[in-house]
């Protein structure tokens, strides 16, 4: 008797959290008409908006690549006097509220600090400024990019980069041949989630820019100006957009599930 | 023995409650929602804090924002709201009279300057003479508020088509604006400050009230266009903008106006007992216009309605409080 | 007729000519295979010290140690894959301390394998020719010797994840010895595979070993592989070198109580000398030679131990009465415990012989050994 009913507990916690997640969503997206939709949709200004969002966050995962990749590697490879603490900051971006982000990104660009003061001389303009924008989602979402990367790593065995080296291959020739060919599924993982998280990005950004408007701050500029009508059919195709990312995202992961 | 002793302690807890009820009940109490414009951040907080310092059963929550966004809040999402205090006392008229409110008092004007800081471009050069120039100076941003959520982005492009009425430049309005991209424009004038701070902006243009609560350097613009004098009226009709509507695709011309403050009782108030009182205290020249005359934002001692007509719709309490002008 | 070098070197000084004499004896000196000179590797939990090794070219070397001793710090160290806090590594006689790996000459085969999972046999086992430049020809000539003689021309299109662990463990020496390493270092590659197959297998590595010139070095717990593998031995126990040296050496001569107990010198115990005596807890045990040190430790072998029920009077000066405190089926063999009053003795016994004496616990026996089978140091 306890035994069914603990099994009874269990599948109605799931299905109250099926329903918690699903009926807002599926409200939301069958809401407007799909006249409504396609309208909004040719409003050049939602496309604009959408495709900022994609753009950006794209370009903040690709960035986070790059940089993020060398230090992922370290993380997962060596172990130094002070990694913990090194660990734990990587992951501050992701506990700090998301309008502080922005202020303290708009306070060390500005002319007031050393940095703004450079960029100044550069030309580099941050506030209203896709340059601002992207720098914040790098921000908030190399965390996620570094995480995913460097358990990617961790999960290869570093006696096949040994064997690698003993055979005569150098520390780049060894990344490339062997840690990059058997770990690029965690970097594509890791890519995605930082771009899923940079294109849900609101508070952080709509302090350094208000325009150009990414999504989610049309969406609320939208709600604050004119109400839910005018504002769901952007907000529809921007789940759409994050669905389709998300799917990427399982299709590629699913063989490594399967494989480990 | 011992059952007298608990009765009479029963009966005497439910007399203090029944006093300390009655007590509370004649003061104001409860939550107070107020939906105010962003250049009346600074001076509001400081009157909530007095208020609910004298009535600590009181919680006043404020929402700043564009004071025509803030109508729209009440207007089309349908927020709860007790009190709406707008920069521009035509908000009130045009978008919440009468389904939303019945009344509508003056009760403070203000001015626009051209607000800096040391860190500004130019910043040696500029004075009231020559400040339209130095905007269109390249490399030099600056910026206002959104036209269609601030009165003060609009009263901004006003002072700009004053200007070029003023100065006898042609022309002068649309270089201006095409110096300025949207960019450098953010929903509430407020948000301009901090960019002012930080050095991401060179110049904005605010009302002194804000410019001295923030203490920022502002140069002082001629009365024919800082929309500060309303025997300037006439002259200031001259500036026509376009904003957005009740609805989307909607447009309304607004025109020139020297800048007076309104504010109003919304209709279905949730709280209506607390917030006339919170009106009394900000009305009362000693409290409330005291402290906005402090702050640098003259206030109307007495606060004004334009007609007895409204004059006698207003509550009780507050019909002492204004004149008819 | 006289030892040319012998001949040679009766000018230079005793203690000189006997290191010349006998190279294999001392560690010290430079040979063409691994040298390597006050190894010091520091781990923060873990330290390796004063490692001294002289490894002839060609040579089968087996380090042997129990599992934490230090063996796979040694031989990573040897690789060039971790940093050294001190000391001098030589390969085929040039010092390689400050190259990195991939410039050291070495192969590695590990415990696991570790194949590229990614590439395919094949794939695995020309993997080092991108980085040698090896004319093509003689690259083929090698590749064709090495899959014939380690029998993978069936399985070269396979990946790792199919493949048996003798399969895989093939695949590894062949990518290894491709690029012709002048050492191939082995940690532990036996002990992934079944105990069935294991002897197969020592057989298959002897057999390669004995075909090609390169100097292997074996890392291994089990001292029967040493046995069956190995020209030279050392032992290593938490970071230092214990003892160095043949391996019927170290079997019949161990120098202290762990190389003793490793080597399964299972009767360790410390003692008192006293003359051509040792004693032992209360009672004497007959040396038959003098010793100079006044303490040390015994050691006797459990199959040098002879078991009746009576004292044995003949040659055995050591014959005592015990008690039988424990009885061990070891499979082929018995091993039994004696305990005489606070000493436990183990001796081995076939099943036959325990039938005959009926020995179980409790039962009173004698025990007896030669003084020729204690063994001091």
């Amino acid at each position: 008797m306890k035994k069914e009913a603990f099994f009874w507990v269990t599948i109605s916690c799931g299905v109250m959290i099926m329903a918690f997640i699903l009926l807002p969503l599926i409200q939301m997206v069958i809401s407007p008409s799909m006249e409504k939709l396609y309208t909004t949709i040719k409003d050049k200004d939602v496309f604009r908006s959408i495709w900022l969002s994609i753009y950006t966050s794209g370009l903040a995962a690709i960035i986070s690549f790059v940089i993020g990749t060398p230090f992922a590697y370290l993380l997962a490879r060596k172990d130094f006097f002070g990694k913990n603490f090194v660990e734990s900051i990587i992951d501050i971006p992701i506990v700090i509220p998301h309008p502080v982000v922005g202020i303290a990104i708009l306070s060390v660009t500005g002319k007031d600090y050393w940095i703004g003061q450079i960029l100044h001389e550069l030309g580099i303009r941050i506030m209203g400024s896709t340059v601002g924008i992207v720098t914040v989602l790098v921000f908030v979402g190399m965390p996620f990019y570094i995480n995913t990367a460097r358990e990617g790593f961790k999960s290869i065995s570093p006696r096949l980069e040994n064997i690698s080296r003993s055979l005569g291959a150098s520390m780049i020739s060894t990344f490339f041949r062997i840690t990059f060919p058997l770990a690029w599924r965690s970097m594509i993982v890791g890519m995605i989630m930082c771009c899923a998280r940079a294109i849900s990005e609101f508070g952080a950004v709509v302090i350094v820019a208000y325009h150009p408007m990414i999504a989610p701050v049309l969406i609320y500029e939208r709600f604050e100006s004119y109400g839910l009508s005018y504002s769901q059919p952007v907000a529809v195709w921007l789940i759409l957009v994050c669905l389709v990312l998300f799917l990427i995202l399982r299709i590629i992961s699913i063989p490594q599930k399967r494989r480990a | 023995m011992k059952n007298t002793g608990l009765r009479m302690t029963f009966v005497s807890l439910l007399v203090f409650l029944f006093i300390a009820f009655a007590q509370a009940s004649e003061e104001p109490s409860g939550k107070i929602i107020i939906f105010h414009a962003g250049s009346l951040s600074i001076p509001f907080e400081r009157m909530e804090k007095e208020f609910e310092a004298r009535y600590p059963n009181v919680d006043i929550i404020h929402e700043a924002s564009g004071s025509r966004r803030a109508a729209r809040k009440i207007s089309d999402l349908k927020k709860p709201c007790d009190i709406m205090a707008s920069a521009d006392y035509t908000v009130i008229d045009e978008l919440l009279i009468p389904e939303y409110a019945d009344w509508n008092i003056r009760f403070a004007s203000n001015r626009l300057v051209l607000c800096y800081t040391e860190k500004s471009r130019y910043v040696n050069e500029i004075n009231a003479k020559n400040w339209y120039e130095i905007l269109i100076k390249k490399g030099v941003i600056w910026g206002h508020s959104d036209p269609n959520a601030d009165p003060c982005g609009y009263r901004s492009l006003m002072v700009l088509r004053l200007a070029e009425i003023y100065y006898k430049k042609p022309g002068l309005y649309q270089r201006l604006t095409s110096s300025r991209p949207k960019e450098n424009i953010r929903p509430k004038s407020v948000e301009l400050v901090a960019l002012l701070q930080t050095g991401h902006m060179d110049y904005a243009f605010e009302y002194l009230s804000v410019a001295i609560q923030h203490g920022l350097k502002f140069i002082e613009l001629p009365n024919e266009i800082n929309l500060s004098d309303y025997h300037l009226d006439n002259f200031y009709k001259q500036a026509k903008v376009k904003v957005s509507g009740k609805r989307p695709g909607e447009f309304i011309w607004k025109m020139g106006k020297s800048c007076t403050y309104g504010i109003t009782l919304i209709k279905n108030s949730p709280n209506r007992k607390a917030a006339t009182s919170f009106l009394e205290y900000l009305l009362d020249k000693n409290a409330g216009l005291k402290i906005l005359g402090e702050m640098g934002q003259p206030p109307f001692i007495p606060a004004r309605v334009p007609t007895e007509e409204m004059k006698a719709r207003l509550p009780e309490e507050l019909k002492g409080l204004v004149e008819v002008k | 007729m006289i030892n040319p070098v012998r001949k040679l070197t009766r000018g230079i000084k005793p203690r000189v000519r006997k290191i010349w004499n006998n190279p294999v004896a001392s560690h010290r000196v430079f040979s063409n295979g691994i040298n390597i000179e006050n190894l010091r590797v520091e781990f923060p939990k873990f330290c390796l010290q004063d490692i001294n090794l002289s490894i002839g070219k060609g040579e089968f070397f087996v380090l042997l140690g129990p599992n934490g001793a230090g063996k796979t710090v040694l031989l990573e160290a040897i690789a060039g894959l971790i940093p050294i806090k001190r000391g001098r590594i030589f390969i085929g006689g040039l010092e390689v301390t400050h190259l990195p790996p991939e410039k050291r000459g070495i192969g590695i085969v590990y415990q696991d394998y570790a194949l590229f999972p990614h590439l395919t046999v094949l794939e695995n086992i020309k993997y080092g020719l991108h980085f040698h430049n090896i004319e093509k020809t003689e690259a083929r000539k090698r590749l064709n010797q090495l899959l014939d003689q380690l029998n993978l021309r069936p399985i070269i299109k396979r990946l790792p994840t199919n493949l048996s662990g003798g399969e895989l463990q093939r695949v590894a020496l062949a990518r290894a010895l491709m690029v012709k390493p002048s050492v191939l270092l082995l940690d532990e590659p036996l002990s992934a595979l079944d105990p069935n197959f294991r002897g197969e297998m020592q057989v298959e590595l002897k057999g390669l070993h004995q075909n090609i010139n390169v100097t292997f070095l074996m890392v291994t717990h089990d001292f029967s592989e040493a046995l069956s593998l190995a020209t030279r031995v050392a032992v290593i126990n938490q970071g230092r070198i214990e003892q160095v040296g043949e391996v019927t050496d170290i079997f019949q001569r161990p120098r202290s109580p762990f190389v003793a107990e490793f080597v399964g010198m299972k009767n360790v115990f410390k003692v008192k000398f006293n003359g051509t005596k040792a004693l032992l807890s209360d009672w004497e045990l007959e040396l038959g030679r003098g010793v100079e040190d006044s303490q040390g430790y015994i050691a006797i072998r459990p199959e040098d131990i002879v078991i009746s029920k009576e004292r044995f009077s003949s040659s055995m000066q050591n014959s005592f009465k015990g008690i039988v405190s424990k009885v061990l089926n070891q499979g082929f063999y018995y091993e039994i415990h004696i305990r005489i009053e606070k000493i436990i003795f183990k001796a081995l016994i076939t099943k036959m012989a325990l039938f005959e004496l009926g020995l179980t616990e409790g039962v009173p026996i004698y025990l007896s050994f030669k003084t020729t089978a204690i063994h001091i140091f």
